[in-house]
């Protein structure tokens, strides 16, 4: 590699490290007690319990419905969900208006059973950690920005890849020099565990950008698919009065066999039309639990209108999310993910040390050029 | 690409670690999406290669006598 070349690599990989720097330590940051946010919600009390109903059987989906909307008074159920490592709770979502704005829901958990109230679902100072995580308070501007801070963090681990060649090409793998100075010894250091984390980051680093994305790819599908699929309804009013939830599911399970619904989104809300449900179904298997395929139902009769997969952009967007969160391969697959969190920061914080111990280097020898070329008072 | 049959062996000798790293990491990433169980164990150890590999060269350096990095450095 010319010398020209590497001095060009090196500008690309110097400055989008640095631009990226503050967001990349923000998201390392934030995103280590994310890795652990149900463990730490049920440490600090956060997380609602079910109650013990030994061989009890599950209340009508209408049931848990009647429940969230008698607390919460005066507002509309926006989402029923069901998530299946906690088969003794049903989340519902409320808020002042099917279309209300997302930080203005309330998400309270309800016992499968009893359809007892638990508690509040996402609040207490995770929810701090996660807005910082996913868009520092600022909405959807906040989060595209830190889905361009994500882009540059790849592009800074590519020229990182790149510059790795020039710079270890005459030591062997995994040699940190001992006898040198402390800069030189966190270069090995950053170069070492820059590469060998390399795949990680640009995993973790990529599918973040995606799920910036998320809210695009929505509107995408509903203004192209959901359109589609719902084009005999055109015109049609928004339901005057709902169907029962226990159709709604029982039509969406017949209509997906094999398959429990995830979640389903009523008429009006983001997930769907303005006239029907949606419930959204998944699989048993890892993958096929993350990838879910929705099942339109009409919000009057409850009848099947349409099911059909979701197109490939959001099926991506769907299986980018464990990638990035790290939460598909037990407590042990958490705990590396959280080393290797760690390690990153290390890489980046060694990255600014080098930066930095490089411009103090340099500093003495141009203040020796100048006073070199300064004019000798007498 | 790489010019010289010694620069083509060069450049496998320099990125063959972190090739194979990566192939590892990206496997078990895949695995455990995958393969259910099995593919979790798979995950857990491949996907923890570079933790093992950093730990391996930090308990290294604590143990070893500086001089042994000198020997390892090329051209000296």
């Amino acid at each position: 590699m010319k010398a020209r070349t590497v001095r060009l690599w090196s500008v690309v990989h110097t400055w989008t490290s640095l631009i990226s720097t503050v967001f990349l330590l923000l998201l390392c940051l934030t995103g280590l007690p994310l890795i652990f946010h149900h463990e730490i919600d049920e440490l600090l009390g956060y997380a609602p319990q079910p109650e013990a109903h030994a061989g009890a059987a599950r209340a009508t989906t209408q049931a848990v419905a009647d429940a969230a909307l008698a607390a919460d008074p005066g507002h509309v159920l926006q989402y029923i969900s069901w998530d299946k490592d906690e088969p003794g709770i049903v989340t519902a979502f409320t808020n002042s208006a099917v279309d209300g704005l997302p930080d203005n829901t309330t998400v309270r958990a309800f016992d499968a059973v009893s359809t007892k109230l638990l508690g509040p679902v996402g609040v207490g100072p995770m929810l701090i950690v996660l807005k910082l995580h996913t868009d520092m308070f600022a909405g959807q501007p906040g989060k595209l920005f830190l889905g361009g801070m994500g882009l540059l963090f790849a592009v800074a681990i590519i020229s990182g890849v790149v510059l790795y060649w020039p710079f270890t090409r005459r030591l062997r793998f995994a040699t940190i020099r001992d006898s040198t100075s402390r800069r030189v010894r966190w270069l090995d250091w950053h170069n070492l565990i820059g590469v060998v984390t390399v795949a990680w980051a640009l995993v973790v680093g990529l599918t973040g950008v995606v799920n910036t994305w998320a809210e695009l790819m929505l509107n995408q599908w509903k203004a192209t698919e959901l359109a589609s699929m719902v084009v005999a309804y055109a015109g049609k009013p928004p339901p005057t009065r709902l169907a029962s939830l226990d159709d709604v599911v029982v039509r969406a399970r017949q209509t997906a066999p094999g398959m429990e619904v995830a979640f389903v989104a009523f008429p009006g809300t983001p997930f769907t039309s303005s006239h029907h449900f949606a419930a959204f179904m998944r699989g048993d298997t890892a993958l096929t639990a993350r990838l879910l395929k929705p099942v339109l139902l009409d919000g009057e009769t409850g009848e099947v209108a349409d099911s059909r997969a979701l197109p490939l952009y959001l099926q991506a967007l769907l299986i980018s999310q464990p990638l990035h969160f790290g939460d598909y391969g037990g407590m042990p697959l958490k705990v590396i993910w959280a080393a290797l969190d760690g390690l990153t920061i290390v890489v980046i914080g060694s990255g600014l040390y080098l930066w930095l111990a490089r411009r103090r280097k340099r500093a003495p020898a141009k203040a020796d050029t100048f006073a070199r070329r300064a004019p000798v008072l007498s | 690409m790489h010019g010289s049959p010694d620069r083509s062996r060069l450049w496998i000798r320099v990125f063959a670690a972190p090739i194979v790293l990566a192939v590892a990491t990206i496997t078990g990433l895949l695995a455990a999406l995958l393969w259910g169980t099995v593919g979790q164990y798979v995950a857990w150890v491949t996907v923890g290669a570079p933790v093992l590999v950093i730990s391996w060269v930090w308990v290294r350096r604590r143990t070893q006598k500086p001089e042994h990095f000198d020997r390892v450095m090329r051209g000296k």
